[in-house]
This record gives structure tokens, sequence and C-alpha cells, in this order.
């Protein structure tokens, strides 16, 4: 750990000492003809209950280069400090991100992150970027049914933004005009799967539909044996491989997605054996095939993102069944609506379903897992202020959360934000489980 | 018949009774003053027409000491081959042209300008390199390549020595000595037609300085051919009215007479023999002739009388007296009120040739009467006197004599009709006279087919322009312009001013400047600025005189660094479009420099036309007037009564008229040339009618009966001398209209239209006048009673009513159409203006609240037209909040079809697909809605019904304000406006301000396009600023960058290129 964590550094530390006299040289001879460095400050602080939840700082510089010949470098990197430490306490195994896509941990409360490393250059009318980015699918918001090429850090479950939480990967990204259209190829030899909170952080899983529960009975004295995590390490053999076709048609933005890819949240086995319980969680691959849809009609905006997934694993409680999870193919979409007709509002819904194939008895999901989002946005004061409210309230079972915001624009680059997160519903849902932990969060927010 | 004589009669005996005396003694007069003649000296200098102490002058010939500029020769090369000029024969013959023209007496040998002798500043490792472009000799077509890539490297001599496409180049020309100007064109002409030029080549000659001078020889050239050919008809009418030989020679001796002391007296006193001067010979014949015709018309009459007498001296003598002291009245009160109309001119006038022009003709006229009066009976006494056969029986009845009988009878059977007639035709006149504008434009005085006015056409074609306006920027210290400031304010300047169409380049020492700052920064283009630092533009100018000549630049800034030229090309310049240019730039000029430190002013020949141009145009009116009222004096005293000088006018005023409104329907100009035609047709119109009412008056205070038995005999006598007079000077100037030289075309028709109106007015309206209205100075005393006298005072009244009103016109000569389009028509032309095909440009946005505290965001944006289809897409740069935000809109011509719109948020890392139809939603948070921004300054014609309100001025500008009222209530929800007033300005079809109020009729905002400028040919606002006065918080757009012309990839206007951030 500590030799990785120390070439990391080195790495990082060599590329930066290389970078920087490299870039002064380049300079020099003209190599580069344009550099821009910004990025955001941002600084938050979050009361749960009677608690501090995190004090936190981020910084996140972005440096985009601008070779000659076309050649476009960009590097965003995080620097993040958490007085509180809640969030991720101490220094996680990361045993979920492959080498080359870790965090830096600077004793317990500062991390530094390598996010994004990327070029883009174009051969003939094929667009390239090659490096660690984000890949991003779908027409949902908040919801996942084709945005699952990057995994997710569900270090704050999923209050941040999808654009913090989502970890990048290292890529080969190519877009291919073809006629209208648009062929996008993707090669991801990155293994980096979901970040699950360990059992001591504030938004550990606790809930059924995700930890696997001890069968009833069979609980009290059995040792539990927890095997490490492994992630497939064949390079290219594990590498996922996508392929998205999109076009702009009669006026539909339609695209169709197909992926073969690991799941980035793991399937938690658990045997049942004379010397106890082995639980062993393992990454399973599968096919992901699917489209979008989106388009206008009026003040309304319609949009659409369905996908079918043929090997997915559910948890079961079923004490016949020997590993606890059972496979099955999951169909599921997103319906969206969005509606501008207002002036300075903007409200969406969305219905999300899930549906499995081969239900069974005693698998802990239903059959038909539904969810459905409200988002109310208001602007005010020629967009200086912003006031937005989300409802995401699980369908099936009953929870959800309410999320609130006003946010102020004070200067061009400086945004206060004040917001509420609150989490209701049975401690056994997906939200549920987090009662707990609403929270008031005040953050600030910098740009340079 | 022994009366005691009349002081007349007393007189004209004496003449006669010594006629050798008066005859040599006018014999000598004549041979006195023509001695002067060859000491005439022609000025044909443009620069003549303004005093030499008039500030416009004064300024440019101080520019021309200090910076050593004059109205050049150019000798154009030109070749439309493939590699253009840049090959080594049209190279060589640039070379050859330039050493030859360098030889010729009148070139100033540093004076000759072209790829020769220009030379390169070229970047080098340590500092800058000078050296000719010619440097080695282009004799391959390698190194002609080298010499284009470096002039495409050089914008100082793109447009200015090379044409921009590279086909031609230009060898200018500075000569020593202006005034020789003709000899010198004759003399490249010469060189150039004995170079042999290469095929494919062609050479062109043109600039001010050729134009100027052969313009002169142009005229003269064929006036010198036609001026004996008038005179030769003149005779030969002479002869037809006279039939006799001392009756077509003797009025010629008048002649000679007449220009000699009018040339001759303008020689002695020094006064040069201006371009106008050649239509003073024109009076002066005209008059002469017309003084002898009356005379010698008499004396037949007389003769015929009784016959016997012309057999002996002494009768001879006795018809000669009888004749003059018949005649001697007219012609004296004709010489009188012509002077007088000349004095008026000499007096209004405020040009020097125009001024000398009055004074010269006054003089030859009264030469005329002098040697009219005092030759013509010597002579006649002296040598025999054959009669004329036409004159016979007294009254001669030839065919003219006849024919003007049965005019005169016509005319006085209805002389209601005729004064109807002349009422329409003064109306027609009026409608023409209101068409006339004042211009010039020099070549236009050529034949298209003159090799000069071909070579002016083709130069100013491919070249930024020969024509020159310079502006002198002058500073108080030694070096000041060293600054970078000053060096930007004359950039900025330079810029203004070439977005003027008709301006195509110019030349200043800041492109020397940053030129060399380029050289020294290894010749990359970021470096073609001015610096920042005074030590180093200094030390540019030390660089350069290392290797170069530092007098290189004398033409553009003095030796002490504290004055500067900036010269502007134009490729046209007449005189209506400078009335626009100059006082724009003047404006700017005062607006931008004329402070403590550092000031500018116009100058160069542009300047220089425009104010003597503007001159004549203010002062034509003036000086007309001014004559009219001093002829109008005059003919009163003579005939001693008011409504006489208003019945004199008539015919003038009418000849003016009818003058004015062939000019006008004609597209003559008024212009240097035409505006004498005014002076000249009053001095020849005021004859017939002198004539006329004097004979008038005679026939009906010495007859009896009726009107028109008195007046019997008006038409055959002097009707017929008139109608002669009228002959010999309308068909000697209708030879001129035989000419090539547009100037004497037109010369001789206006003339001859002058010369016509006169003789039909004076013979048709002045009789009915008289028959109808009765004045009482024509009828012996006691004819006319007191309720007639109310009559004519009335008709007096009346007449003078109508001079008021034609004097009124004469000043409102150039009226504009005043009436307003049609609220369609404006949005119309609004809509068609160009926006460009595609467009990059950088965006500023300012979101400012009502305390003042303002947003800023920064985004780039594209704009393509794909068909009638346009897709605009919107990148935020900055600040890094919003960075990588991106807007992209497929906007369709369709009305009914609504546009796709897609926007993408970094944060979501997602492309949103978002609705339209909410055109009146505000866009992105500024006081703009998506309907504003997507129209970008056009206005969506099906959505209001418009209106023209009238005109008004915004922000200096003539703009029409233009209502438009949404059609139905659902579009003014949607657009979020219940009114809307455009205030357009037609010059540029853009609104300049446009005034919102919500559907509740309140003022909700103003949108002002500021900073329009025009880029790469179109209209460009690159400020916009809209104030929401509900909310108080307003919005400003600053457009910068802005490029109409580098193209825009398809591939931007996709949502990929909004996931990617460009």
């Amino acid at each position: 750990m500590r030799i990785i964590a120390a070439t990391n550094f080195f790495a990082t530390a060599l590329l930066s000492n290389l970078l920087v006299p490299a870039g002064n040289l380049a300079w020099a001879e003209g190599f580069m003809d344009d550099a821009e460095l910004s990025g955001l400050f941002e600084s938050e602080l979050a009361w749960g209950r009677g608690d501090v939840q995190k004090a936190e700082f981020v910084l996140t510089p972005e440096l985009g280069v601008a070779l000659n010949d076309g050649l476009q470098l960009t590097i965003i990197a995080r620097f993040r400090g958490d007085l509180t430490d809640e969030l991720e306490p101490g220094v996680p195994e990361q045993r979920n991100r492959s080498e080359s896509s870790r965090h830096l941990f600077i004793g317990d409360h500062v991390d530094v992150e390598l996010r994004e490393v990327f070029i883009d250059f174009e051969v003939g009318d094929t667009f390239l970027r090659l490096g660690k980015q984000q890949v991003v699918w779908g027409q949902a918001d908040g919801l996942k049914v084709l945005d699952v090429l990057n995994p997710q850090s569900f270090r704050e479950f999923i209050l941040d933004d999808f654009d913090d939480s989502r970890i990048p990967l290292w890529t080969a990204n190519a877009e291919i005009p073809v006629g209208d259209a648009m062929l996008q190829l993707l090669w991801i030899p990155d293994k980096t799967y979901d970040d699950i909170p360990q059992a001591d952080a504030l938004f550990a899983f606790t809930s059924p539909l995700v930890v696997p529960q001890a069968p009833p009975g069979l609980s009290l004295g059995m040792p539990i044996t927890q095997s490490k995590l492994q992630r497939p390490n064949a390079f290219f053999r594990d590498s996922d491989v996508a392929a998205s076709l999109s076009a702009f048609v009669g006026g539909w933005d339609l695209s169709l997605n197909y992926a073969y890819h690991y799941f980035d949240r793991p399937v938690i086995r658990r045997e049942i054996s004379s010397q106890g319980i082995a639980v062993h969680a393992d990454y399973e691959r599968t096919h992901l095939l699917g489209g979008t849809f989106s388009n206008v009609f009026d003040d309304f905006t319609l949009r659409g993102e369905v996908g079918y997934s043929s090997d997915r694993y559910f948890l079961t409680d079923a004490i016949g069944d020997s590993d606890g999870v059972v496979q099955s193919g999951e169909f599921s979409y997103v319906l969206g609506l969005d509606y501008q007709g207002w002036r300075d509002w903007f409200v969406s819904g969305q219905i999300f379903q899930s549906v499995m194939d081969d239900h069974e008895r005693g698998v802990v999901r239903n059959r038909v897992d539904s969810t459905a989002t409200l988002l109310l946005r208001g602007d005010f004061m020629n967009e200086a202020v912003q006031a937005e409210a989300l409802l995401i309230h699980s369908l099936s079972q009953d929870d959800g959360v309410l999320q609130g915001s006003v946010s102020y624009e004070w200067r061009s680059n400086i945004r206060f934000k004040l917001g509420v997160d609150i989490f209701y519903g049975d401690a056994q849902g997906l939200f549920g489980q987090f009662q707990k932990s609403d929270r008031v969060s005040i953050s600030a927010e910098v740009g340079f | 018949m022994n009366t005691p004589a009349t002081p007349a009669e007393t007189f004209f005996k004496l003449v006669t009774d010594w006629p050798k005396t008066v005859l040599l003694l006018s014999l000598m007069c004549i041979v006195g003053l023509g001695s002067f003649m060859p000491q005439l000296h022609k000025d044909t200098s443009s620069g003549a027409f303004i005093a030499d102490d008039d500030p416009v002058v004064v300024y440019r010939d101080h520019v021309r000491d200090m910076f050593g500029l004059e109205d050049p020769i150019v000798v154009a090369v030109i070749n439309d081959g493939p590699q253009g000029v840049f090959n080594p024969d049209s190279l060589k013959l640039v070379d050859s042209l330039t050493r030859e023209i360098g030889k010729l007496a009148n070139v100033d040998p540093d004076g000759v300008t072209s790829l020769a002798t220009e030379s390169n500043i070229v970047g080098t490792y340590d500092g800058m390199d000078v050296t000719d472009f010619f440097e080695p000799f282009p004799s391959s077509q390698a190194r002609a390549d080298e010499i284009r890539a470096a002039i495409d490297a050089f914008p100082l001599y793109q447009g200015s020595l090379v044409a921009r496409d590279g086909n031609a180049t230009l060898v200018v020309v500075e000569l020593l000595d202006q005034d020789i100007a003709q000899a010198t064109y004759d003399e490249i002409m010469a060189v150039v037609a004995a170079t042999a030029v290469p095929e494919g080549n062609q050479v062109h000659v043109a600039g001010e300085g050729a134009i100027a001078g052969y313009l002169a020889t142009y005229i003269d050239r064929d006036a010198k051919r036609l001026n004996p050919l008038a005179a030769i008809i003149i005779t030969l009418v002479l002869f037809v009215a006279f039939r006799t030989l001392v009756g077509s020679v003797l009025p010629n001796i008048i002649v000679i007479g007449t220009v000699t002391a009018a040339f001759g007296s303008m020689a002695a006193f020094g006064v040069s023999f201006y371009v106008i001067t050649n239509g003073l010979a024109t009076i002066l014949i005209g008059i002469a002739v017309a003084d002898s015709i009356h005379i010698m018309s008499q004396v037949y009459e007389e003769q015929a009388g009784d016959p016997t007498l012309s057999a002996t001296r002494q009768g001879r003598s006795l018809i000669a007296q009888r004749a003059l002291v018949k005649m001697w009245k007219p012609i004296t009160l004709t010489t009188v009120t012509t002077v007088a109309g000349f004095a008026g001119l000499y007096l209004g006038a405020a040009m020097p040739p125009m001024k000398f022009f009055g004074l010269f003709a006054a003089i030859g006229v009264a030469a005329a009467w002098f040697y009219s009066i005092l030759i013509l009976p010597a002579a006649l006494t002296l040598f025999p006197l054959k009669p004329s056969k036409l004159f016979q029986k007294g009254i001669v009845t030839d065919r003219y004599g006849a024919g003007l009988q049965r005019l005169g009878g016509a005319v006085l059977a209805r002389p209601g009709l005729i004064l109807a007639v002349a009422a329409v035709i003064t109306m027609v006149g009026i409608a023409g006279t209101s068409r006339v504008i004042v211009q010039e434009s020099q070549i236009e005085s050529f034949q298209p087919v003159e090799p000069i006015y071909i070579a002016d056409k083709e130069i100013n074609r491919r070249m930024d322009g020969t024509y020159f306006l310079d502006i002198v920027i002058e500073t108080d210290e030694p070096e000041a312009l060293f600054r970078p400031d000053h060096l930007r304010r004359i950039e900025k300047l330079q810029r203004y001013v070439e977005e003027i169409p008709a301006v195509r380049g110019s030349t200043s020492v800041v492109d020397y400047i940053k030129q060399m700052h380029k050289a020294v920064n290894e010749n990359q283009e970021a470096y073609y600025a001015i610096p920042d630092d005074e030590t180093l533009i200094a030390q540019l100018f030390l660089l350069y005189s290392a290797s170069g000549d530092p007098d290189d630049f004398e033409e553009e800034i003095d030796t002490d660094y504290s004055q500067a030229n900036v010269r502007f090309n134009l490729h046209v310049a007449d005189y209506q479009l400078l009335t626009e240019i100059v006082p724009q730039v003047q404006a700017y000029v005062d607006n931008e420099f004329n402070q403590e430190d550092i000031r500018a002013h116009m100058s160069g020949r542009v300047m220089v036309n425009y104010t003597w141009l503007k001159t004549i145009g203010d002062n034509h009116v003036r000086s007309l007037l001014l004559s009219l009222l001093f002829v109008w004096i005059a003919a009163a005293v003579v005939f001693r009564s008011m409504v006489a000088g208003v019945l004199s006018l008539i015919p003038v005023g009418m000849a003016l008229l009818l003058v004015y409104a062939v000019m006008g329907f004609g597209g003559i100009w008024l212009g240097v040339g035409t505006s004498m035609f005014a002076a000249i047709a009053i001095g020849l119109g005021i004859d017939f009618a002198i004539h006329t009412l004097e004979r008038m008056k005679e026939l009906l205070g010495a007859r009896s009966g009726s009107y028109d038995e008195r007046l019997a005999d008006l038409y055959p006598s002097t009707g017929r001398a008139l109608f002669f007079n009228f002959a010999a000077l309308g068909l000697g100037f209708v030879v001129l209209t035989t000419s090539e030289v547009p100037p004497l075309i037109k010369f001789g028709t206006l003339v001859a239209v002058a010369v016509s109106t006169a003789f039909l007015a004076s013979m048709t309206i002045l009789p009915a006048i008289g028959k109808l209205l009765r004045p009482a100075f024509l009828f012996p005393q006691g004819e006319i009673v007191t309720s007639d006298k109310r009559r004519i005072t009335t008709a007096t009244a009346s007449v003078a009513v109508v001079l008021g009103v034609m004097s009124y016109l004469y000043v409102d000569t150039a009226r504009a159409d005043t009436a307003l389009p049609t609220g369609n028509e404006i949005i119309a032309q609004l809509n068609a203006r160009d926006d460009g095909q595609q467009v990059t440009r950088v965006l500023k946005m300012e979101l400012i609240d009502r305390h003042g505290k303002a947003r800023v965001r920064e985004t780039l944006g594209y704009r393509r037209y794909y068909g009638d289809e346009k897709r605009t897409v919107l990148f935020y740069q900055s600040p890094s909040n919003v960075k990588g935000t991106g807007f992209l809109t497929y906007d369709y011509p369709q009305a009914d079809t609504d546009d796709d719109q897609w926007l993408y948020l970094p944060a979501l890392r997602k492309v949103r697909r978002i609705s339209s139809s909410d055109r009146g939603d505000y866009f992105l948070g500024t006081d703009l809605t998506y309907e504003d921004i997507k129209k970008e300054s056009r206005v969506a014609a099906e959505d209001y019904a418009f209106t023209t309100l009238g005109s008004t001025e915004v922000d200096g500008h003539l703009t029409y304000q233009v209502e438009g009222l949404p059609v139905d209530a659902e579009t003014a929800q949607e657009l979020g406006y219940s009114r809307v007033l455009w205030n357009i300005d037609p010059a540029i079809w853009m609104s300049r301000k446009t005034e919102m109020w919500d559907i509740n009729g309140n003022p909700l905002k103003v949108v002002r396009s500021e900073n329009i400028e025009n880029i790469q040919n179109i209209w460009t606002a690159l400020r916009l600023s809209a104030v929401n006065h509900k909310t108080g918080h307003s919005t400003v757009f600053t457009f910068s960058e802005v490029d109409y012309r580098t193209p825009v990839d398809d591939s931007m206007f996709e949502q990929r290129a909004l996931r990617r951030g460009r």
C-alpha cells in the first residue's frame, strides 16, 4: 500500500517536476501555443444531527494546454481536505480502484486525486480523446440507466454532483462521424469500480437492499469471514468496451448504446458452511444494450433512456440459495418530462423503473422497482439567485430524499449556497437508511 | 430739322468728321492692348480657385513643405497572368520605367516610388535589415516569388504600391513644378511608348498631377480648333443677315478689339488665364457681334431710306451719324446693364478666377461699346458702303423678316396664351432646377475612351486609390510621436477612416513601426502591433537607420518626430461623396484629437477640392442674385422705371431657368466649369431684353394707333436683328457641341439654350406683357391711366413674386426627397442587411444590477448560415464557475417551426435539449430575451404591424422611427412586449435604439446598438446595451475579435462541440 502510494506520489512529483520545466522549454521554443490555468476553490460546511458532518475544502485546478498541430491537453486535479473526516475515515484501502486511479492520501484528512488527464486530437474526421476521462451516457437526471461506464464514489451517497462523485477512468474514446450520425467507440482498460464507503463512514450502506444480511437465525455465533475484494486484472480481457451511435434525426435526439462491461458494484456472495459464513465480493460482467431519445414539444421536453442488462445479480434472502445472489437480466428505463412554460421556472419530473427478468421469491427487491423524481428550480434577479428543490421518492420502498438549495452569485466568480438534505422513510430502504444523516450545509465557491 | 443738336448728334458728327484719326487711334488701342496678350499666363491648377490666403491652401503649402507631398503622376504596370506582376518581365518593366522617368527634367529624382526603389524591412537574428526589394535584381521567377512573399508580409505596401491581388503595381512620380504637369505627362507618355512592354502587361498613366495638367490642354486643344470654326460660322450668319462684305467683316474687327481689350488688360495686370476664362471669349464675341448687328442693321435701314446718300463720303457719314444716333442708346443701355451684371459677379464671387471673369468681362463689354461707337461710324464713313439688297425697301422683308412678322402677329393676337405657355415652361424649368446638384469629378471631364480616363478607372479599381486625403498629426514636443498612446490614437484614426467604403487604404508612420516591430521579433504576426515602450520605438528607428535610409519616412513623419502625416487612399473623390466624408472625418478628428498636446488637421488634394467646390456651391447663388440685382437696378435707372427693371429680367430669368433645367434633367453637374454658365446667360440674355424694350418704347411713343399697330415694326426690324444675333451666337456655340471634350459639349449646349431662350422670351413674353399689362414706362406720358397703373402695379408685384420664388428655388437647388419610406419597407431593408455568412467573435457579457455591481462572463461564439437556417453556438470561457457551459441553437427560417436548442452544463456533463418556444424568456440571466439574441438586430416581420412615425436623430445620426405592434395578443404574450419602437439608421440599416413596452404598456427596456463599425464590409454593433427599467438591471454585450472571413466548421454546430467545449 505504502509503496503504491509512494509510487503514486513520486510519479506525481516527477510528472509535475517534468511538466513545469518542460512547459517552460516548450514555451520558449514555441511548442505550446497556449496554456490556460483555471480552477475552482470550494469550501463546504455541513451540520448533521447535532454534529458537523463535514468541513471540507476542495481545490480543483484545471490546466488546458493547446499544443500545436491541434492537440489539446487537459489536466484536472483535486486537492481535498476534510477537517472532520467523517466521510472517509482514516485512509481507505481503495481496493476498488486500479493503481493508476487511486487517490493519494496525505494523513487522514487530505487526499489528492488526479481527476482527469487527457489529450484531444483529430485524425481526419475522427475525434480522439485518450486518457483519464469521464464518459457520460444517458438523458436522466440523478438516476442512472446508461450512465454506467464510469464508476461512482458513494462517499457522500448521492448528495454531491455527479461530476464530483463520478470516477474518471483511463479510456480510449473515439468519435467517428458516420453520415449525419456519430459513432462512439470506447475501450476502458481501467478496472476501477465504485467507491463504497467503509462500515464506519457516515454514509456507509446498511440497507438490506445493498448489504447482504445474514439469514435470520444463522447470524448468532457464526464467525463471518470476509475475503478481500478482488478486481479483475487481465489487462485486455477484462477491459470494458462500449459503443454508441447517436444522431439528431427529424427533431429527435436519438442514440443507441451497447456496452460489455463489469458492473461497478461488486456482487457479494455468501457461503454458509460449517465454518461459518464466508463472504466474498466479485465484480461481474454484463452486456448492456439500450438507447436514449429526446425531443421538444412546445414548452415540454420529453426525454427517455432505456437499457437492458443481460447479467445482473441480485441479493436474495432465500435460505436455499447457495450464494445469496440471483442472476437475472434487468430492463430499466427513465422517462422524464421538463416544463419551461413559466418564465424563470423550470419543472422536471421523472419516473424510473427497473424490471427483473427472473424474479424469485426471496429476492430482496421487488420485481419492479420504481422511483419518481420531481425538480423545481427558480431563477431570480437575472439568475443571480437560484432556488432548487429536488425530491427523489422510491415508490417501491416509500422512502426518499428531499434536497433543497438556494444559491447566490455574489460576484462573477463567487457563489454562495445554502442547502438542506432530508432523508425520510424506512431504515431498510435505500434512502431511509440515512435517516439520521439529514444535514444543512453552507458553501462558497470561488472560481479563478 | 434744325433743332439744337443733342450731345449724341454732336459726338457722332465729331467721329464721322475725323474718321481716320478715330480709326487710327482705335487701331493703336487694339494693337497696344493686344501686345500684352502673349504674356498671358495660363493657370489651370484647381488651387487657383482658392485665394492664396485661404487656410486650406496655406495649410496645404505647409504640408507640402514639411512632407514634400505633391499631386503625383501615377504609372501602373498591370499583369493579369497567374503570377500577376510578380514575374521577371513585369518587374524589369517597372525597373526600366522607374529609371527612365526619373531622368525627366520635371521629375524629382528622389520622388519616384516603385518596387524598384522601395525597401523591405526584414527581421534578423539581432534586429532588422532594410534591403531594397530589387536587391538582388529579380531576374528569375524565384526572386519574383520572394518579392511577392515579402510584400505579403508587408501590409504597408498592399493596396498602395502593389494591388492586393498582386496584379498591378505603381510607379509614383512626384513632380518638381506642378504648373508644367501637362508637359511632364506628355513626356511620361512618350517614355512609356518608347519602352518595350512585354506581352501580357499593360501600362497606364494617371494620377492627380496628370489629370489637372491634362484637363486644361484637353479643353484648350479642342477649343482652339472650334473657336475659329465658330468665328467662321458667325461670319457666315452675318453675311446671311446683310449680304454685304462690310456687314460681315466690320463686326469681326469689333470682336478682335473687344477680345484684345479684355485679354490684353488681363495680361497687363498679371492676372492668369484660368480654366473658366475660356468662357470669357465666348461672351465677348457674342456681345461684340450683337452690338455690331444692331448698328449695321440700322445703317442699312438708313441707307435704304435714302439710297443716294451712300455715294459720297458726306452722305455715308450722315448715314452713320443717323444710325448711331438712333442706336447708341440701346447699345449703351445694353452695355450698361451687362457691365452691371458682371460687376455683380465680381463683387459676389469668392474665388479669384470668377472675380476676374466678372471684371474682365465688364472691361471687354465696355471695350465693345467703345469700339462700336467709334470704329463703326469711322469705318463706314471712310469705306465704300454698298447697300444691302435686303434692306432696299426699308424694312427687310426677306424670309427671316417675314417669318418674324408672322410671329409678331401671332404673339400680339394672343398675348394671354403666350403668357400661359411661358408659365408652363417656367414650371418645367423650376422642376429641372430642383434636380441640379453640386458635383465635380475632374476625371469625368474626359471622354471614356481617353487613355487617361481608362487609366484612372483601371488604377483605382485595382489599387487602394489615387485620390489622397491627408491628415496631419501635430504635437508640440520633439519625439512626442514616440509615445505609444499617440501612436495608438493614430492607428485608431486609420481604422476609423478606413471603414468608409470609398477609403481603401492608408499609410502612416504607425504602419512602418508595426512592421519594424514585427521584424525584430522574428516576423511573428503577433508582433505586428505598436510596442508599449517608447524607448523601444525610438530604438526601432535607430535600427532602421543602421541599414536603411531614414529619409524613407520623410513623407510620413518629420525629422524631429513631432509631426506625422497619415495619407488615406480613396478610389473615387467626387464632390458629393466628399460632402459626406469630410464632415464625418472632421467630427471624428475634433472628438479624438484637438486636445492640448495632440492635434489633427485634414489636408491633401481631396480637402482642397472639397473646399473650393463647397465655395462654388455656397457662392453660386449669391453671385447670381447679386448680378441680377445689379442688372435690375441698371435697367430701372436706364428706363427710369422699376417695372422696366423687372421686365428686363424676364428673358434673362427664363434663360437662367432653362439653363438650370437642362442641367437638372440632363444630369449636368453644377461644378467648376458649369458655374459660369449663369453669368454668361445673364450677359448675353440681357441684350435681347433691353433692345426689345427700348424699341417697343420708341415705337409706342412715335407711332399712333392701337398697340398692335404701333408695334408692327418691332418684329421685322429689331426682331430681325435680334434673330441674327441669336443665330450668330446660337450656331456659333452649337459648333462646340461637336467637340469630343465633354466640358465643351456642355458649354456649347448651355450657351445655345441660354441664347435661344432669351431671344424667344424677348420676342414673345415682353410684347405680350406690354399689351396685357400696359406698363407705364413703355407708353408716352398720359396714356396709361391710374386704373391701369393699379393693374400694372399688381402685375409688377406678381412678376416680382415669381422672380422671388425663382430666386428661392435657386438657393434650394438640391432638394432631397423627403418622403419617408413605409414601416414595412424599412423593416424589409433592415432584415435584408448582410450580417455575414459566418462569424466568429468573442462576447463579453456584463450583468449589472441596479447598484452597479457587475457580473462578467466571457464567451466565444460562432454563427453560420446554412441556406436560410442559422446555427449559433456559444461557449462560456470564464469565470471558472461557468466555464464549459455551452449553448447551441438551430434557428429555422419558417416562422411556425420552433428552433432547436441545446444547453450543455459542465456539472451534468450532459447536453440537455431545451424548449425554445418561450422566446420572451431572458437569455441566461441577461436582459435580452432569447428572441433578441436570436434575431441579432433583425426583426421578425411576421410578428408585428409596422408604421413609420417619422425621423429623428440618435447619437448624431438620422434614423427612421418605426413602431411595431404585435399582431395579436398571443404574440404579444410570447414576446413580452405590447409595443416596440425602433430607431433605424438608413445608412447602415440597423436599429440604433430600440424601446420596448411590456404587455401592460409600461416602458420595459431600451436596447442600444453602439460602437457600430464597418468590419470586413459588414456593419457590426460592437456594443449592445440593454437597460430593464422595471428591475433596474442592465446588460452590456461587448463584441470583439469579430471575424467574418474565417470559415467556421460544420462540426462546431453539433452537440459534440458542446461536450468538448469548443
